[in-house]
């Protein structure tokens, strides 16, 4: 039953998988020491922190392997690893967010399991962001979004959590749900449950029309829940309202980023025909479904929707997560052109969407630390209270509008370049409209802050010089990606082969 | 001829039949002189005061979430069994590490104390207990 | 015996309780029946998978009930433990109920 063959090819899967083995066993480690030593306050990030260096580590040096493994179940290629890279990243800075977060040391809680579900959550992206089986996408989508019910409600005391917690797992079981469904359709379809077999399958065969059409739709609308698109946005404003500051901004970012490279990559391998690969600038649809439309109404929807509610929000968190569900708006754009130029773009503005997001919600963190919640009129004054954050907070705002210097623009510059030159303009118009719109609700957090009148300016808020280093942390790039871009664009570039299947 | 569901359905229609044969000849035969005592519920018993929806202890619950977690795992087991002879020890040992991970698991909870199964306070009923919201 | 069936009858059994699942998770205000609704939808997932499994003689559609069965009962596990925790705050397992945050 075994012969040499298969022995060498899962010994290069296990290679291949030493990232996620080593989240894996920290999950594992993290749950023992978590049981010995229980009264710890920072023990368990820092075995998380460790864990997931090493993973990195590995990651980093597999970087430009690319090979179909356990029997193409998942795909390791460049265009994983960045979405890998980026998932890690965002965990990093989030556990090291989460340890200065005073909501949730508030009454001595216990975190451990708060490290130890994100160390899951993460393993969970990481498949999701390989996976080349439908199978492998409802585990990895389930692990991920298990993990996060839990995250979303981890404070729960607080009725708003708990609420969240409720909102979250039942949109999240339905939206999922309905995925399956449209899983077993296309397994009905096509006789098959991996990515290029389904392709294969519909090349020979030709198989379209209505059924096709609800499978997709049904698939597209459980991803589309993970990204929050519009309309599965639902749950976003609720879930991200209540839910501890740091797990809002991880939502915002990881589980996203982990939607978006299944959606491309399911996208990309099964409905565009693969025989004429060679040619890189041109992907060929399969059958009559344009699904390029689909994604571009989708895409519409989102980023009118997030901008336009965004505009009458009180809430920091609130405004962040109708800022959020924009800005999968922008990015699906990328993926409408569905060329590599398109997927280099969703790529580079996924980077920079991390680390000004992960900023916004850093500072709104900060502050909440301070004053107990997070409304905008809390911020009145806070630029004369906390010249430094606050001039962070300028920063990460011009980025998110999407103006130069900052490494937003390159992120909206990529963007919009790419639909140009794909035939879609009056795409790219309602984007740069959208732009605009933001541009409101970002000055009114701004205005708040230096322009309002505050009673007290005696006042000065201290901050501990972790979260000091923090801000330097993510401020820095975003100013600098916005002048020096060329290395993020060359590991872009670098990173939008696909593999595509034996 | 006769499908294995059409012998089915044939046996259902005969035992309904039966049935309505009886129900029928003894509604004809039987005398009928209805009061209003002899139409309350049989004499054992009381009448019933409440909602059956009472509330369950807690602590079942979370017990019964323990067991449903580490009973599905069999759904694993037993296909896995089945085939154990002709896969060999490569299965043997992913099943290994699968089982190892469950245990952890299972010494987590444990360790929590989220097994333990302490006794009871006591509960005074209230007069609030009687009143019944009816909802959905 | 499975394949004296027509396929299209399982078909549509599947298809009827996906949609019964659904009005299910729409019009019912109690959590607990809401995720019995959602494991009805899941329920008829399954007998779709298995019954393209077994006429086109396909082991995965199987593969997938066996994992779609484990990550159901998971949900159910963390979605009734959501619960009890909002129960235990809010007193109440009622959606609409549960509306601090709106729009």
């Amino acid at each position: 039953m075994i012969d040499e063959i298969f022995l060498s090819q899962l010994k290069q899967s296990v290679d291949l998988f030493l990232p996620e083995t080593i989240l894996v066993a920290t999950f594992i480690i993290a749950l023992i020491f978590d049981l010995i030593y229980k009264n710890s306050r920072y023990l368990i990030a820092v075995i998380s922190i460790i864990g997931l260096v090493f993973s990195g580590i590995f990651l980093v040096n597999q970087s430009t392997s690319s090979a179909a493994i356990f029997s193409g179940m998942l795909s390791f290629d460049p265009f994983g690893n960045f979405f890998k890279i980026l998932i890690l990243l965002t965990t990093i800075i989030i556990v090291l967010m989460s340890v200065f977060s005073k909501e949730l040391y508030e009454g001595g809680r216990k975190t451990g399991e708060y490290y130890i579900l994100i160390v899951g959550m993460t393993f969970g992206m990481f498949l999701l962001a390989v996976a080349n089986n439908l199978i492998i996408v409802y585990l990895a989508i389930e692990t991920m979004s298990i993990s996060s019910y839990i995250l979303a409600g981890y404070t729960k005391e607080i009725k708003r959590a708990s609420e969240a917690s409720l909102k979250y797992v039942i949109f999240g079981a339905v939206s999922s749900g309905m995925m399956i469904y449209g899983i077993s359709l296309i397994y009905g379809l096509t006789g098959s449950l991996t990515f290029d077999a389904i392709n294969s399958a519909m090349i020979s065969s030709d198989i379209s029309g209505l059924t096709l059409l609800i499978a997709g739709l049904m698939i597209i609308a459980g991803i589309g829940y993970k990204i929050s698109a519009v309309p599965f946005h639902f749950w976003t404003p609720d879930v991200y309202e209540g839910a501890p500051i740091t797990i809002t901004a991880y939502l915002s970012v990881a589980s996203k980023a982990a939607g978006f490279a299944v959606l491309i990559r399911f996208l990309k391998v099964s409905f565009f025909d693969s025989t004429n690969y060679a040619n890189d600038e041109i992907w060929t649809l399969i059958g009559t479904i344009d699904w390029q439309i689909v994604i571009a109404i989708l895409s519409v929807l989102t980023m009118t929707l997030g901008n336009l509610v965004a505009l009458w929000q009180t809430n920091m968190k609130r405004l962040l997560a109708y800022s959020s569900i924009a800005h999968a708006g922008y990015i699906l754009m990328g993926v409408v052109v569905m060329t590599d130029i398109g997927v280099t773009s969703v790529l580079i503005y996924f980077f920079v969407y991390m680390i000004m997001n992960l900023g916004a919600f850093l500072v709104v963190m900060i502050i909440a630390n301070k004053t107990g919640n997070e409304d905008i009129q809390k911020y009145n004054g806070i630029g004369h209270k906390a010249p430094f954050v606050s001039a962070c907070m300028v920063i990460f705002l011009i980025s998110l509008t999407g103006l130069p210097p900052t490494a937003g623009f390159i992120g909206k510059w990529a963007v919009f370049t790419a639909v140009l030159k794909s035939e879609y303009i009056w795409l790219a118009v309602v984007g740069v409209l959208n732009s605009v719109v933001s541009l409101y609700y970002y000055v009114k957090i701004f205005r708040n802050m230096y322009i309002r009148n505050f009673e007290d300016d005696s006042e000065i808020y201290e901050f501990s010089p972790g979260t000091y280093i923090l801000l330097i942390i993510l401020a820095v790039p975003t100013l600098i990606f916005g002048i020096y871009f060329t290395p993020l664009l060359d590991w872009a570039e670098s990173s939008v082969k696909i593999f595509l299947g034996v | 001829m006769l499908t294995d569901f059409g012998i089915i359905l044939l046996f259902m229609i005969t035992g309904a039949v039966f049935v309505g044969i009886g129900i029928f000849a003894s509604a004809l035969i039987r005398p009928s002189k209805p009061t209003p005592l002899k139409l309350t519920t049989y004499e054992c018993g009381e009448e019933a005061i409440g909602s059956p929806w009472i509330k369950f202890n807690i602590r079942f619950y979370v017990v019964a979430l323990v067991f449903l977690l580490f009973e599905v795992e069999i759904v694993f087991l037993f296909p896995w069994a089945v085939v154990f002879k002709e896969l060999g020890w490569y299965s043997f040992l992913s099943m290994v590490i699968f089982v190892v991970i469950l245990l952890a698991g299972l010494a987590y909870v444990w360790a929590k104390g989220d097994l333990d199964w302490d006794k009871p306070k006591p509960y005074v009923p209230k007069l609030e207990d009687l009143v019944i919201t009816k909802k959905d | 015996m499975l394949i004296d069936v027509p396929q299209e009858y399982y078909l549509i059994l599947s298809a009827m309780m996906f949609v019964i699942g659904s009005v299910g998770v729409l019009t019912r205000r109690n959590a607990i029946i809401i995720f019995m609704s959602i494991e009805i939808m899941l329920n008829s997932v399954n007998l779709t998978f298995v019954s393209f499994a077994a006429f086109m003689g396909d082991t995965a559609g199987q593969i997938f009930v066996f994992f779609v069965m484990a990550v159901a009962a998971a949900e159910a596990a963390v979605g009734l433990a959501i619960v009890l925790a909002l129960f235990r705050n809010k007193k109440t397992i009622y959606v609409d109920e549960v509306s601090l945050m709106k729009w």
